[in-house]
């Protein structure tokens, strides 16, 4: 028999912690409106949060930040509340990854506040501000922006302490930092830092760090601080790892340092050339060419290429791989071995 | 009893379950809710599923069958202490459960049925015919809701089925909306993420490329750095050989010409230094130094004193030609006077006159030539020009002979002169 009974249950299709959308152009005024909204906590969590999955939608990212949902999600940044805080934060890692979202937080100077946050109490928090800075760093001129708000120092200070969830973001950000500054980072012992990643557990992380020692050392002051500080066994250690970005970025850190001639035989004094010979028929394309660079820059040394001398015809097996760069490398590679003065 | 009976030891390790023939006892309905108190007269079933020895559960949190099939009267005992003494802590309990209070004189209490419907209340247990086997006994389900009888009438209408309200048709356009939104939202995500991920490869891809030609780029520069060091160097030498070979010839040069300095630098010192005098005869140098000026001197005092008796002698000759000169003044002027007189006679004698006085002109020279004879007897004018010629000699021999008195000489000589000139002069 039908009953008139009204559940004091929700119905399942709607979610209480949303706010309702208005309809059409109407739905972004009214969010922003009620982000703004300081009176009720719970108004701006509920608006917050539909803002977070509204966004995900390009054209509703573009109409946002015309709206000035930009700014008042950067106030939002401060709330005490935390779920405010770490929706706003999501919303800022949504709106980045859109080319016009990163220019407006560049715009409106959101760096800053989010940074801020680093040091907030909560996880998630932290980690949806590392995601926002990271995905903001991937384009060069927000690099630059983090570069100029000094992130740098901190966000390397940071990555000694914080989780390997969060480490692994707080890596790809110095990453794209450090292609465009490498200063900040040595003073701030950068090396030290990446080169005691090395030992995380984490293939992850142990790839990050090694790449990241590769960007670092990619000016003379770098190769010559990765040598003082004994990076070169620790990247050594890594050409067995199991994980093969592992191997090509330590092989790439490795190309980076031999460059010098101190690298050079920081490098054949550990013993670099027994790990590295199985690399160069890697299956992976990034590997072997590392691997290679790395062959040509000890065969510069007249020691190593009295090593390599004997493994000539190994690398020549490569001048025919599949890959161009790999073969372009590899005959760099045998000419510089095969160079008599 | 029959549990105890069935736990003979057996020599074989199979169970074996024997028990002695029994009575079915009197069921009831319902569960005794005493049951569990006087469980002691309830015999007990042979029943695997209540079998005390057949473990069930976890193995683990068994608990230890007692050694003996016995138990141990020490502990009988101690368990009937016991449920003596819960017994007893219950009737306390009730005992002290606050109770209604006593009723007034005359009145007693009673039980009444509060309920909103009565029934009769009757613990007459309802003997019911039917016999059934059970599988097991339940608990009491809760007694249903009691629903007075309806009054009243009914009225009905038939509703078929999807008449009024066919869920599945309802559903559909809600159900539809909802998963749209869903799946589009996720979509989005998911392209999202997709795409982050493809632009990731993209990007390592590139990097790869990137950080091998960085790496070459890096190579071939300090390759490039390390030749021009290494020629900078080279260069350097051969520039320090080359100073070196040119400072060893300067050297060998030096040396050379050092050598043939030196060569002729003896004779030409002493060459210098012969000429240059310091090589003398010391007989020659004396008589230069010592001799020579002696000599000046002596002759100069030699010269003076001539030269003071020159004029001397000047100074005497000039007294006498004066003495001499106012001799022949006076001489003349008697001869004029002697003549004059004589033209007067004559003047006065003849006129003839003109012819005699050509002639006497020859006596009045021979006169003359008289008087100058007489004068160079007196020792004479002639001889002034004669001294004048020797004081002269005398200046030119004075300056010939001395350089250093040439002074001196020259005041003598100029008083000479002087001397001399006034000779002439009067002369």
């Amino acid at each position: 028999m039908a009953t008139s009974v009204i559940s004091a249950n929700l119905p399942p299709n709607i979610d209480p912690t949303k706010a309702t959308m208005a309809y059409g152009n109407g739905a972004l005024r009214r969010l922003n409106r009620e982000l703004q909204d300081t009176e009720n906590m719970l108004t701006r969590q509920k608006a917050v949060k539909a803002l977070c999955d509204y966004l995900h939608d390009h054209e509703h990212v573009a109409a946002a930040i015309h709206e000035g949902i930009v700014v008042s999600l950067k106030s939002l940044l401060r709330d005490t509340d935390v779920t405010c805080r770490q929706l706003s934060t999501m919303c800022f890692y949504v709106i980045s990854q859109h080319s016009v979202g990163r220019e407006a937080i560049l715009d409106t100077g959101t760096i800053e506040p989010l940074s801020a946050l680093f040091e907030d109490a909560e996880d998630i928090c932290r980690r949806n501000a590392h995601m926002a800075i990271e995905m903001l760093s991937e384009v060069p001129f927000g690099a630059d922006g983090i570069v100029q708000a000094a992130l740098v120092p901190k966000l390397i200070e940071k990555v000694k302490s914080e989780h390997d969830e969060i480490k692994e973001y707080i890596l790809d950000t110095l990453h794209f930092c450090l292609i465009v500054n490498t200063q900040d980072a040595l003073k701030a012992h950068g090396m030290e830092v990446f080169t005691s990643l090395l030992a995380s557990n984490l293939a992850t992380i142990r790839a990050k760090a090694a790449r990241d020692i590769m960007d670092l050392s990619v000016p003379l002051d770098g190769k010559d601080k990765a040598v003082e500080v004994g990076t070169v066994p620790a990247l050594i250690g890594l050409l067995g790892d199991n994980a093969s970005a592992v191997r090509a970025n330590a092989a790439g850190a490795l190309s980076f340092i031999a460059v010098t001639t101190q690298g050079k035989y920081t490098a054949l004094n550990a013993d670099c050339v027994n790990p590295l010979l199985p690399l160069v028929n890697d299956p992976n394309s990034e590997v072997r060419v590392n691997a290679l660079k790395v062959v040509t820059c000890l065969a510069e040394a007249p020691e190593g290429r009295k090593i390599l001398t004997g493994h000539v015809e190994q690398i020549r097996q490569l001048e025919s791989d599949e890959i161009t760069n790999v073969r372009k490398h590899a005959e760099i590679a045998v000419r510089v071995i095969t160079w008599r003065p | 009893m029959a549990t105890a009976l069935a736990q003979q030891p057996n020599e074989g390790n199979t169970y074996t379950f024997s028990s002695q023939p029994r009575a079915v006892p009197n069921r009831r309905k319902y569960r005794d809710q005493f049951a569990q108190q006087n469980s002691d007269e309830v015999p007990h079933h042979g029943n695997l599923m209540y079998d005390r020895r057949v473990i069930r559960g976890n193995t683990y949190s068994q608990h230890v069958l007692p050694a003996v099939a016995q138990p141990d009267p020490v502990e009988i005992q101690r368990q009937q202490e016991m449920r003596r003494r819960a017994m007893a802590r219950k009737r306390a309990r009730e005992q002290l459960r606050p109770k209604s209070p006593e009723a007034v004189e005359g009145r007693k209490h009673i039980d009444i049925q509060t309920e909103l419907y009565l029934e009769e209340l009757a613990d007459r247990i309802e003997e019911a015919d039917v016999q059934c086997q059970t599988d097991d006994f339940l608990d009491r389900p809760p007694s249903p809701l009691f629903v007075p009888a309806k009054s009243g009438e009914d009225k009905e209408t038939q509703i078929l089925d999807n008449e009024l309200f066919n869920f599945d048709i309802e559903v559909k356009p809600i159900l539809e909306v909802l998963v749209g939104k869903t799946i589009e939202q996720s979509l989005l995500e998911v392209c999202g993420e997709e795409e982050l991920a493809n632009l990731r490869a993209q990007q390592r891809a590139f990097e790869e490329l990137r950080n091998a030609e960085l790496v070459e780029q890096q190579r071939l520069e300090e390759q490039d750095r390390r030749h021009r060091e290494e020629k900078a160097r080279r260069v350097q030498q051969q520039r320090e050989v080359q100073e070196k070979e040119r400072e060893t010839a300067n050297k060998i040069a030096a040396r050379a010409f050092a050598q043939s300095y030196l060569a002729d630098l003896v004779p030409s010192v002493f060459g210098t230094l012969a000429e240059h005098g310091y090589f003398y005869d010391p007989v020659e140098r004396d008589v230069e130094s010592g001799f020579l000026p002696w000599l000046v001197d002596a002759v100069n005092t030699d010269i003076d004193s001539s030269v003071r008796a020159r004029a001397l002698l000047d100074g005497l000759l000039r007294e006498v030609i004066r003495d001499r000169h106012t001799a022949y003044r006076a001489l003349e002027t008697r001869i004029e006077q002697q003549r004059m007189a004589e033209e007067d006679r004559r003047a006065m004698v003849d006129p003839s006159a003109a012819a005699a006085s050509e002639t006497q002109s020859q006596p009045r020279d021979e006169d003359e030539n008289d008087a100058m004879a007489n004068l160079e007897a007196t020792g004479a004018p002639g001889d002034a020009p004669d001294a004048d010629a020797d004081d002269s000699a005398a200046a030119k021999e004075a300056e010939d002979a001395g350089d250093a008195d040439a002074e001196g000489e020259a005041d003598g000589e100029g008083e000479a002169d002087a001397d001399g000139g006034d000779g002439e002069d009067e002369n």
